[in-house]
């Protein structure tokens, strides 16, 4: 499997939300990584995580399927999971596929944290 | 009794009426012996011994023991006598007997002249009908042989104008792929016209398909091309042909001429013409040809003709000439379309109620100056802008879609809809690679970029047998209850970022195209 071009980190801005930075490209091959993030952040008391998409590359539907397999890992663990810092475009497809229904999207880190 | 014809100018000799089986042909009488106006004047049946004129005709007819000759006017025509010898009772004509023959005369003559008349319209027709069937053999065979459709290169735009006069004549064009994406141009001319020229052309045509495609060299081309040639055609026809090997990536033109009309090429400084000493094929063997090489600069024009153009008669019958057709050539640097402006001259110096005395040729091969103007150049029908291929490797559909979003962008498009055609593009290349191609670098994904005015047209083409699969609907409930994998976004999302979405499979290749109109961009 080719390297992903994708780098993640978990920041705690508060108790309970965890936000992912997501730098890269997210496709099928982003899964270890973000499989890694996810863990770091799902932490005892922890109700929100959130996604930085911010410093996103490109994202395919490789990428999206991962999205959905962390959705349902996050609904498995009652946390919610809500996403910023998207593109406009990036934002059409998450209507699109109706992933906006399922995953909170906020324009900025500051609506993201108040909005959890 | 004989029915003797009239060598007459209204009625040919061959139209020759029903001939009694008894008795012989006596020959006809020319009109310019005295015995024709002779029986024209008397109008009535006449004794062959008491005429007294000189006349070669009537030796021959005393020579034939004739003894009465009966004239067939009708209206006023002499076309026919009616000849009697003498009576088997010996006894000599009575006045009864001319009067009979007089009344019997004047019935047959108008019933005769009809019959004429008929038998020599059929004969027209007939003749008529051939010729026009000769015709359209001739123009069939040559349309049969002129390429059906212009060839696509990215960044150049190819246009061809070919309208046979009434008798059609021997222009041929011709574009051969050669390896390495180059192409061989072909124009030429096989003097005569009508069938013999049509199979002529047709000859040529194949012989130098056949050779192109083993020699590099245009020179060598034609002079194999010559060798073969001389003993199919016959002594008095030869073709003139031009022959060029043209690089699209490089805008480099290597070519030779038979005897052809120069190309010339339109460029910002003017015009240039393209020179190559050689003669025409099929005259005689060993014939070298001069080999010489241009380059087409991006925004050139290089313009191939038939004589149909220079040989072109104004009403005072002065003609077109090379000077006219370079100086065209060479001005107005603005206009693209250099073959409607050459008709238009053409219209303009040769009256429209003037047939046309030869065919008219043009094929003009221009490099666009950017990916925008060749898409305004393809008007209403897209035309290939742009064509890449990429080995079947994860990470290709990022290549694919970053080049792709090059070219779309130098279209003008940009913004979210320059952003869903980038993720189209990139969803479907990856599925060629994965699906199509099963991950094996050795098989390659083409896509092409076209665009006309209006639309703008990606296709992406792998070495798939299956067809494509119909979109599976995703369903995110269904996904997140564990009923559907998590992935499979992908038809979905192209068919979402696209305006439409057509996928085809034959010939051991899918083929999926995303159209986005221009429109708003």
């Amino acid at each position: 499997m080719p390297e992903s071009k994708i780098a993640m980190t978990v920041r705690e801005p508060k108790g309970d939300v965890r936000i992912i930075d997501i730098a890269g490209e997210l496709t099928s091959f982003s899964e270890p990584v973000l499989a890694e993030a996810y863990e770091d952040a799902d932490r005892p008391g922890v109700k929100t995580v959130l996604l930085n998409f911010s410093d996103l590359d490109y994202m395919n539907s490789g990428g999206i399927g991962l999205l959905v397999t962390t959705l349902i890992r996050a609904q498995r663990k009652s946390q919610a999971l809500g996403a910023f810092g998207l593109t406009d475009h990036y934002r059409q497809i998450f209507e699109l596929t109706r992933l906006d229904e399922a995953i909170g999207i906020y324009d900025d880190e500051q609506s993201a944290l108040k909005g959890s | 009794m004989a029915l003797r014809r009239m060598r007459n100018r209204a009625v040919p000799a061959e139209t020759v009426p029903v001939i009694p089986t008894e008795v012989i042909d006596g020959g006809a009488i020319p009109d310019n012996d005295p015995l024709f106006a002779l029986l024209l004047a008397t109008g009535g049946p006449v004794e062959v011994d008491r005429i007294t004129i000189t006349s070669p005709a009537l030796d021959e007819i005393r020579q034939q023991g004739i003894q009465l000759i009966v004239p067939l006017i009708s209206q006023g025509e002499l076309i026919g006598t009616l000849s009697l010898s003498r009576r088997l009772s010996e006894q000599p004509y009575s006045t009864d007997d001319r009067k009979l023959l007089a009344g019997l005369a004047g019935q047959v003559a108008p019933a005769i002249r009809v019959a004429q008349l008929v038998r020599q319209q059929e004969a027209q027709a007939k003749e008529r009908e051939r010729i026009e069937q000769e015709l359209r053999v001739a123009a069939l065979i040559q349309q049969t042989l002129l390429p059906k459709e212009l060839p696509q290169l990215p960044g150049w735009n190819i246009e061809a104008y070919y309208q046979s006069a009434r008798a059609v004549g021997g222009d041929f064009y011709d574009f051969i792929p050669l390896t390495e994406g180059r192409i061989g141009l072909v124009i030429g001319d096989v003097t005569d016209k009508g069938v013999p020229a049509a199979l002529v052309m047709a000859t040529t045509r194949s012989t130098l398909r056949s050779i192109a495609t083993q020699h590099d060299d245009p020179g060598k081309v034609l002079a194999l091309a010559n060798e073969s040639l001389v003993p199919e055609i016959p002594p008095a026809m030869f073709v003139t042909c031009l022959y060029g090997i043209l690089n699209p990536e490089t805008g480099d033109l290597v070519f030779a001429n038979a005897g052809h009309n120069l190309p010339y090429v339109r460029s910002a400084d003017g015009v240039r013409e393209l020179r190559a000493r050689g003669m025409p094929l099929g005259l005689m063997p060993g014939m070298v040809y001069e080999v010489n090489s241009a380059k087409l600069d991006l925004g050139e024009t290089v313009l191939l003709t038939s004589d149909g153009i220079v040989e072109a008669h104004s009403a005072d019958g002065e003609m077109f000439g090379f000077d006219r057709l370079m100086e065209l050539v060479g001005k107005d640097q603005e206009e693209e379309d250099l073959i409607s402006q050459v008709l238009e001259e053409l219209r303009r110096f040769r009256p429209s109620d003037l047939e046309q005395e030869d065919d008219v040729t043009m094929v003009a091969i221009r490099r666009a100056s950017s990916a925008l103007e060749s898409a305004s150049a393809f008007g209403d029908e897209p035309g290939l802008i742009s064509t890449f291929t990429y080995p079947s490797s994860s990470g290709n559909e990022r290549r694919a879609m970053d080049e792709v979003a090059d070219v779309v962008a130098g279209l003008g498009m940009n913004g979210d809809r320059l952003e869903r055609l980038k993720t189209a593009v990139s969803e479907t290349t990856m599925n060629a690679i994965e699906h199509g191609n099963h991950g094996d670098p050795a098989k390659l994904v083409g896509v092409d970029v076209l665009a006309s005015t209006k639309r703008i047209l990606v296709r992406i083409r792998d070495q798939g047998t299956a067809p494509v699969p119909a979109a599976l609907i995703p369903n995110l409930e269904a996904k997140l209850a564990g009923e559907q994998g998590p992935r499979g976004w992908g038809l979905f999302l192209i068919e979402k970022m696209v305006d439409v979405m057509r996928t085809a499979t034959n010939d051991g290749h899918h083929t999926v195209e995303l159209e986005m109109s221009r429109e708003g961009d």
